[in-house]
C-alpha cells in the first residue's frame, strides 16, 4: 500500500487528551517531624526570628515556608492549648515561635531563645521550656489539608502556587501544551494504530505503534480546509513513525534476518519472554534510533541491521532524507538553541518559503538537532517501564497514549480508572455477561460496575513521566476515547509494549 | 549488601576479575568521551558481551552499556542463554536498564557504585524486585565501588560540549575522598 494514501484514508479517533497525574499527586506523600514550640515576648518577635537564623542554618532542601513561625495565643491548635496557654501569659504580651527541623541541641537553643523569653514564663530551674510539637515537612495540597494541619499540628500556610515544582507540572505549561496536542491528537493516534496495523500484519512485530510530531513544525502547518480529501498537510509535522520489531531479529543460527510475511507472527497469542526480542526492538525504542539516525546522517545502526522494516516507516524516513540548505542559514546551529529573537518555527517558514531545498524535518546534530528535545510521541499503548524511562533519556517534550491502551506492564499511569458507577443493578449486569455473545467484554464492565474502578489485574502505578526523583520529566497525557473501546489492551495478553 | 559479603566478592578471584573488566569498559568509554558506564556479560564462566556507554557517539539517549552488551551476546547466543547470564556493571542500572534486564530475565546483577539520579535496583524504584509479568532477579551492589565512583568524577569535572548549552565547570575540583556512602553524586559543584 502506498503511504499517502494511507495518511488519506486516517480517520481520527475521537475524544479528549487529559493530563496524566503524577504519583505525588495521587500518591502525596505525608511525612511529618518533631519542632519545638518556645513563648517569647511579642515585642522581640523580629529579633527572635534574626537570632534563630543567624544561630541555626536552614536546609535549603527541606523549605518550611509553609509553617508559620509564629502563632498568636487564638492561633494555637486546640490540643496545645493546655501546655502552652498557662496562668498569666498574656495575648498582648506574648506569642509562640515555632523551631523546626534541622533542630539545633535543645541547651544551645535555649541559650538564644533566653533573651526573649517572659521571665513569668521560665522554669524554676531557669530554663526556657520547650514545648514538642509535630508539623507536617511537605507544604499543604489543598485548603482542606491546609486547615486541618492547622487545627491539629500548626497553623500553615496553603499558597496554590508555591513549590508544586516538584510535585507536578506547572499549570500553565501543562494546558498550554494539552490546548496545542488536542486539535491533533486523534490524527497522530490514528496513525499510530495505522503503525501498529502494518507491524502486526508483517509478522515482525506486535500491534504496536509510535508517531513523533515536532510541535514547532504543527504550529507552521495551515491546513486548507477546502481541499479536504486530499489533504495531508497534518502529516508534515510527523518526525518519524515506527511499529513494533521484536520478532524482527536475527537469531543464531539464522542466515537473513527474519523477512515480512503475510500475517501476524503467532507469537503475539502468548507472553513467552524468550520470544520476545527485547525493549530495544519495541516502538518507542525504534523511533528514537531512527530520529538518531538522521541527527548522525548515517543509516542506523539498529539490532535487527535494518533502520526500517515497512513502507510507512520508510516513506517518513525519505521527508527528511532532503540535504538541508547551507545558504540560507549561516548559523550551524538552529535558531531554538540561539540566543535571538529568531524563532525556530519562523526560520522553517522562511525555508518553506523560499522553495530551494526543503527543509528536513529532523536536523542533525551539525544543525544543533539534540537528541528528541521539544518532539512530542504518540503511542497505541502504555510504554513498558524500560521504554518510559527510554522516553525520559531522550528528552521527548510529552507523551500521548489511548486510555483504551494501557497495559498492566506500562510505567506512565498514575492511579486506576475511576468509571462512573451505573444506575445497573450488580445481577442485571452479571445476567447480562452470561448471556451475551461478547461475554468477556460484559464480565469485565460488570466487574467495573461493581467497584467502580477498574483493578481487573493488579498491576503497578509508577507515573514515570514526571516522577520529582528522577532528573528528566516530561508531560504525560492519556487520549480518553469517545466511545468505549471494544477490548481494552490491559484485559489482554499481557506484555511490554 | 554487608561490607563482609563485599569483601568476599570483591577477593574472589572470579567477582573480581570480571568487575575489573567492566572497569576497563568504564576506562574505554572515559577515553572516547562517553559517560563512563561498563559492562560485561557472563556466562558460562565466559565473557559473552562487552558494552560501554554509547549515547553520545550514536547520538541516542538510550544506547547505554548494558544494551550494547546484551546486543553483542545475541548475535552469538539464543535470548534464553540471557536466563543463565550475569551482568558485571560499574554503576547501578538505571531504571530502563534495569527493566529490560528484568524483560531479558537475567540471572545475576552485580554492580559498583549506586546511582541517586536514575538507579533502577534499589535507589530510585526497586525493579528488580517489584511485581511483575517478568520473574525477578537477585541485586549484588558495592564491588570496587570506588573505583566506580571515581571513573564517574573523572568524567563529570568535565565540561559537555554536546549539550546544547555546555555548563562552565571551571571551578570544579576533582574529589578524591569517600565517606561510607556507595553513591557516585559526590562532585564539586
Amino acid at each position: 500500500m502506498d503511504a499517502e494514501e494511507l495518511l488519506r484514508g486516517i480517520t481520527p479517533l475521537a475524544g479528549d487528551v487529559t493530563a496524566i497525574r503524577t504519583v505525588q499527586e495521587t500518591r502525596p506523600l505525608e511525612e511529618f517531624a518533631d519542632a519545638y514550640v518556645a513563648e517569647v515576648n511579642v515585642k522581640s518577635a523580629s529579633k527572635v526570628i534574626k537570632a534563630l537564623d543567624s544561630s541555626f542554618p536552614r536546609d535549603p532542601s527541606q523549605p518550611m515556608n509553609h509553617l508559620r513561625r509564629f502563632a498568636k495565643h487564638n492561633q494555637v491548635p486546640e490540643h496545645l492549648r493546655p501546655a502552652l496557654l498557662r496562668d498569666g501569659s498574656s495575648p498582648s504580651q506574648t506569642i509562640f515561635v515555632l523551631i523546626s527541623p534541622p533542630l539545633p541541641d535543645t541547651e544551645t537553643l535555649q541559650k538564644v531563645l533566653a533573651p526573649f523569653v517572659p521571665e513569668n514564663a521560665v522554669s524554676e530551674e531557669g530554663a526556657v521550656p520547650l514545648h514538642p510539637v509535630r508539623i507536617p515537612l511537605q507544604p499543604p495540597m489543598t485548603t482542606v489539608q491546609a486547615d486541618t494541619w492547622s487545627k491539629s499540628m500548626w497553623p500553615v500556610v496553603f499558597n496554590p502556587a508555591a513549590p508544586r515544582a516538584m510535585v507536578a507540572p506547572p499549570p500553565h505549561v501543562l494546558s498550554r501544551a494539552r490546548e496545542l496536542i488536542q486539535p491533533n491528537a486523534g490524527r497522530y493516534l490514528a496513525l499510530a494504530q495505522q503503525m501498529a496495523e502494518v507491524a502486526e500484519q508483517s509478522g515482525l512485530g506486535r500491534g504496536v505503534g509510535a508517531v513523533v510530531v515536532d510541535p514547532d513544525l504543527e504550529a507552521e502547518i495551515e491546513i486548507d480546509e477546502t481541499d479536504e480529501a486530499g489533504n495531508i498537510r497534518w502529516a508534515d509535522a510527523v518526525v518519524a513513525v515506527a511499529g513494533d520489531g521484536r520478532y524482527s531479529r536475527r537469531e543464531v543460527g539464522m542466515d537473513d534476518p527474519p523477512q515480512p510475511g503475510t500475517g501476524p507472527n503467532p507469537n503475539i497469542q502468548t507472553y513467552d519472554a524468550d520470544r520476545e526480542g527485547g525493549p530495544e526492538l519495541h516502538a518507542l525504542m525504534r523511533v528514537v534510533e531512527l530520529i538518531s539516525s538522521k541527527r548522525r546522517q548515517d543509516g542506523p545502526v539498529s539490532a535487527t541491521g535494518r533502520p526500517c522494516l515497512n513502507y510507512l516507516e520508510t516513506y517518513f524516513m525519505a521527508q527528511s532524507d532532503v540535504p538541508v540548505s547551507e545558504s540560507h542559514d549561516s548559523s550551524p546551529v538552529p535558531e531554538k538553541y540561539q540566543k535571538t529573537t529568531e524563532t525556530a518555527a519562523h526560520a522553517i517558514h522562511k525555508e518553506s518559503e523560499t522553495e530551494d531545498v526543503p527543509a528536513s524535518r529532523i536536523r542533525p546534530r551539525s544543525q544543533g538537532g539534540y537528541l528528541c528535545t521539544d518532539l512530542d510521541v504518540y503511542l497505541t499503548h502504555e510504554p513498558c517501564i524500560c521504554c518510559c524511562m527510554g522516553l525520559l533519556l531522550s528528552r521527548f517534550r510529552a507523551v500521548i497514549f489511548p486510555r483504551g491502551g494501557r497495559m498492566v506492564s506500562g510505567g506512565l499511569a498514575s492511579e486506576p480508572v475511576v468509571q462512573p458507577v451505573p444506575v445497573e443493578t450488580e445481577i442485571e449486569a452479571e445476567a447480562e455477561a452470561e448471556t451475551e455473545t461478547e461475554g468477556e467484554a460484559a464480565a469485565d464492565s460488570a466487574e467495573d460496575k461493581k467497584k467502580g474502578a477498574e483493578p481487573a489485574k493488579s498491576r503497578e502505578y509508577y507515573g514515570l513521566h514526571w516522577r520529582k526523583e528522577l532528573n528528566w520529566r516530561a508531560l504525560g497525557f492519556e487520549f480518553v476515547e469517545e466511545r468505549p473501546v471494544a477490548v481494552r489492551a490491559e484485559e489482554g495478553v499481557a506484555f511490554h509494549a | 549488601m554487608s561490607g563482609e559479603v563485599i569483601r568476599q566478592l570483591q577477593h574472589g578471584s572470579q567477582h573480581s576479575f570480571f568487575m575489573k573488566q567492566a572497569l576497563l569498559m568504564g576506562e574505554k568509554a572515559l577515553a572516547t568521551g562517553e559517560t563512563p558506564v561498563g559492562c560485561i556479560l557472563v556466562y558460562n564462566n565466559t565473557v559473552v558481551g562487552y558494552g560501554m556507554n554509547d549515547t553520545n557517539r550514536s547520538m541516542n539517549g538510550t544506547r547505554h552499556a548494558e544494551f550494547i552488551a546484551i546486543e553483542e551476546m545475541l548475535q552469538n547466543y539464543p535470548r534464553s542463554a540471557l536466563r543463565k547470564t550475569d551482568l558485571y556493571v560499574t554503576v547501578e542500572p538505571c531504571v530502563m536498564c534495569a527493566s529490560a534486564l528484568r524483560q531479558y530475565q537475567i540471572q545475576t546483577v552485580y554492580y559498583g557504585c549506586g546511582n541517586d539520579r536514575f538507579g533502577g535496583t534499589g535507589s530510585i524504584l526497586s525493579l528488580h524486585s517489584d511485581s511483575s509479568i517478568d520473574p525477578p532477579y537477585p541485586v549484588h551492589g558495592g564491588l570496587f565501588h570506588k573505583e566506580a565512583i571515581m571513573l564517574l568524577r573523572r568524567f563529570y569535572i568535565q565540561e559537555n560540549e554536546k549539550a546544547p548549552k555546555p555548563r562552565p565547570k571551571k571551578h570544579r575540583e576533582l574529589k578524591t575522598n569517600f565517606d561510607n556512602s556507595h553513591s557516585p553524586i559526590l562532585y564539586v559543584k
